[in-house]
């Protein structure tokens, strides 16, 4: 077999791991200050969860294609599945919140494992199209679907249920602040939960899977079952950020499961920084706060989507976080020298 | 009733022409230079841009046929030289992430220069009547599509069997190394293939313009009926790339008239099917 249909997406993201690795305490700290800080910085808290569920959305990517070096275009369908399926069910069942969101994590999850079970019996190029073709196949199925999914024009008036426990209402979610706190807390517990999973023996086993398969496989694991639970896992936490975009907008669009959302996502995570759970919050903040200034300025912003992701693929693959990782170690090295001067 | 469906798969002939014309390029770069281009739909979209933009400013649609495809030619030799020359010996996610990002600027830049609403072309003047045999009509247009997609397909199989050129094609596609090492500038056949693969999807392009006119979000549609193609037939075949075409194209037709809504569907599943049952394709080799 070509060595070059084997090789996983890894470029330059190993030293920005490693380093990841060394002071996962300090990155978990900034990642809450970054949570904390958004919706006062950001000019809404719309816009702020906005960038949390594209966050989430990436987090999920990102356990694919930077720890498991998988490529996947499919990501749409698990967020476009997981925001009709949350939607579904509070209009059609009325179910509350944790249930809505739970049965979008399951529905994303088991699509997922579908997607992935057939997806990963091709390596390589073969593997990115079938991706591509499965979402495709979501696409037409879901406009097909139009009395369940409205087709073109989407579903209406999602509602957005108060956190409630028992039948007894905590807290009313109808301001955009108050549904960034949930998003926020979700968002918190999904990232140190990511960061469990690749600490863990588990997370070991897809990073050298992302290394070397085929060596991976020569140890004994079964580098299939490993690749089949990575998609798993990232369809669940994509299908739950797709259930709370739809409960944020209070509509799930048709376009939740093109393929252009699949490129959109899988954009944000490499700008970001593909192998760092950081990076994906990088990444997402970065595109969703660039579109939101920039489409009013210029509604064909996207062109500048377009030069980066070729630029951070030429000359930067650690993404904006490998970026900022080398930033710090020149600076690193040069106060060192600076002493040694001294 | 009958002659529906001859309608129908006449039609389906044409767009399987349309869609092998697409995929030939794409199978043709893949197969010489192992690159995987997923900007090629946007430059199918280019093609009936520039087809657009040539009818209204001339009124001389045969013009743009030469033009057009020359024009998204020469724009490939440019990028193959000054980028994708560069990605060349990277892992194929790194190809399609900078040919990803390349179609997402052409299609801003389309809509940039031609707006976001779709644009029609009119047919040209000398084929917009119908053809008659017996009860049977048929456009004239699409007529002239299946014949002229057919040369062009007889030609480009000429280039590829019976020239030098074609033959270091072929032989590249199995060892570059060994074509490079019998003196061939494997860099400029490299460049000149890339180009022409595109220039192809230009022509493509150019041929649908009458009949679908030019849509800025027609590229990722485009790219995944030209992939669709390219794994049912078998990536780096030739002979693949026409047979799958034309099934997919009469396929999809028939469909449009039993049960349209399904007809996109099943191509893509299709695609599946196949690539689990036959990983290489109908007529690839392993």
């Amino acid at each position: 077999m070509n060595p070059k249909l084997t090789t996983p997406a890894r470029g330059d993201s190993r030293p920005a791991n490693a380093i990841f690795r060394r002071r996962p305490a300090a990155t978990t700290l900034a990642m809450l200050a970054v949570v904390i800080a958004l919706p006062l910085v950001v000019p809404s808290a719309t816009l702020a969860c906005e960038i949390l569920i594209f966050a989430m959305a990436v987090l999920g990517c990102n356990l694919l294609l930077g720890y498991t070096g998988l490529l996947s275009f499919g990501q749409a369908i698990f967020f476009g599945s997981g925001a009709y399926v949350a939607a579904l069910a509070m209009i059609h069942w009325q179910v509350g919140l944790f249930t809505a969101l739970l049965l979008a994590a399951a529905a994303g999850g088991l699509l997922a494992l579908l997607v992935g079970a057939l997806a990963i019996r091709r390596t390589g190029i073969y593997f990115v199209m079938l991706t591509l073709a499965l979402t495709q196949m979501a696409y037409f199925i879901a406009y097909t679907l139009s009395d369940w999914t409205g087709g073109d024009n989407g579903l209406l008036d999602v509602p957005r249920p108060p956190l409630a426990i028992g039948g007894f209402t905590l807290f009313d979610l109808a301001s955009p602040l108050a549904f960034y706190g949930l998003v926020a807390v979700l968002f918190v517990l999904l990232y140190l939960g990511a960061r469990r999973v690749i600490d863990s023996a588990f997370g070991s086993t897809l990073l050298a899977i992302r290394e070397n398969e085929a060596r991976a496989a020569a140890v004994g694991y079964d580098t299939r079952h490993f690749k089949i639970l990575a998609f798993a896992l990232s369809g669940a936490v994509t299908g739950l950020a797709g259930a709370l975009y739809a409960m944020l907008l209070n509509f799930a669009p048709l376009s939740n499961i093109e393929l252009p959302m699949s490129e959109q996502i899988l954009i944000m995570t490499i700008i970001g920084g593909t192998g760092s759970l950081f990076g994906s919050l990088l990444g997402a903040g970065t595109i969703v706060i660039l579109g939101d200034l920039l489409s009013a300025l210029w509604p064909r912003w996207m062109l500048l989507l377009g030069v980066a992701l070729i630029a951070v693929v030429m000359f930067m693959r650690g993404g904006l976080w490998g970026g900022l990782e080398s930033l710090g170690r020149r600076r690193a090295g040069a106060a060192r020298k600076a002493q040694e001067d001294a | 009733m009958l002659n529906v469906y001859l309608f129908q798969i006449l039609n389906g002939l044409g767009l399987g022409m349309i869609y092998f014309l697409i995929s030939v390029g794409l199978t043709l770069i893949f197969g010489l230079l192992n690159f995987v281009n997923f900007a090629h739909g946007a430059f199918f979209l280019l093609g009936s841009y520039l087809c657009y933009t040539t009818v209204t400013l001339t009124g001389n649609f045969w013009l743009s046929l030469l033009l057009a495809p020359l024009a998204v030619g020469l724009l490939a030799w440019l990028l193959e030289r000054s980028l994708i020359r560069r990605i060349y010996h990277l892992p194929h996610t790194f190809q399609i992430l900078v040919t990803l990002g390349i179609a997402l600027i052409i299609q801003e830049v389309s809509i940039m220069l031609w707006g976001p609403v779709g644009k029609s072309v009119p047919t040209p003047e000398l084929l917009r009547g119908i053809v008659r045999l017996g009860h049977f009509a048929y456009p004239q247009y699409r007529l002239f599509l299946i014949g002229f997609a057919a040369l062009v397909a007889v030609a480009l199989w000429l280039l590829l069997e019976r020239t030098r050129f074609g033959a270091l094609v072929r032989a590249g596609s199995e060892s570059t190394e060994t074509v490079s090492l019998l003196g061939t500038n494997i860099f400029r056949l490299f460049s000149v293939t890339f180009a022409l693969g595109v220039a192809l999807a230009g022509l493509a392009g150019v041929l649908s313009a009458p009949l679908r006119g030019a849509n800025p979000f027609l590229g990722p549609e485009i790219l995944g009926v030209a992939f669709v193609v390219v794994v049912i037939g078998g990536m780096g075949s030739f002979g693949g790339a026409l047979a799958a075409g034309l099934m997919v194209g009469v396929v999809q037709s028939l469909m449009a008239s039993l049960w349209p809504q399904g007809s996109s569907l099943m191509i893509y599943a299709a695609m599946a099917v196949v690539i689990l049952l036959r990983p290489y394709g109908l007529f690839g080799r392993a």
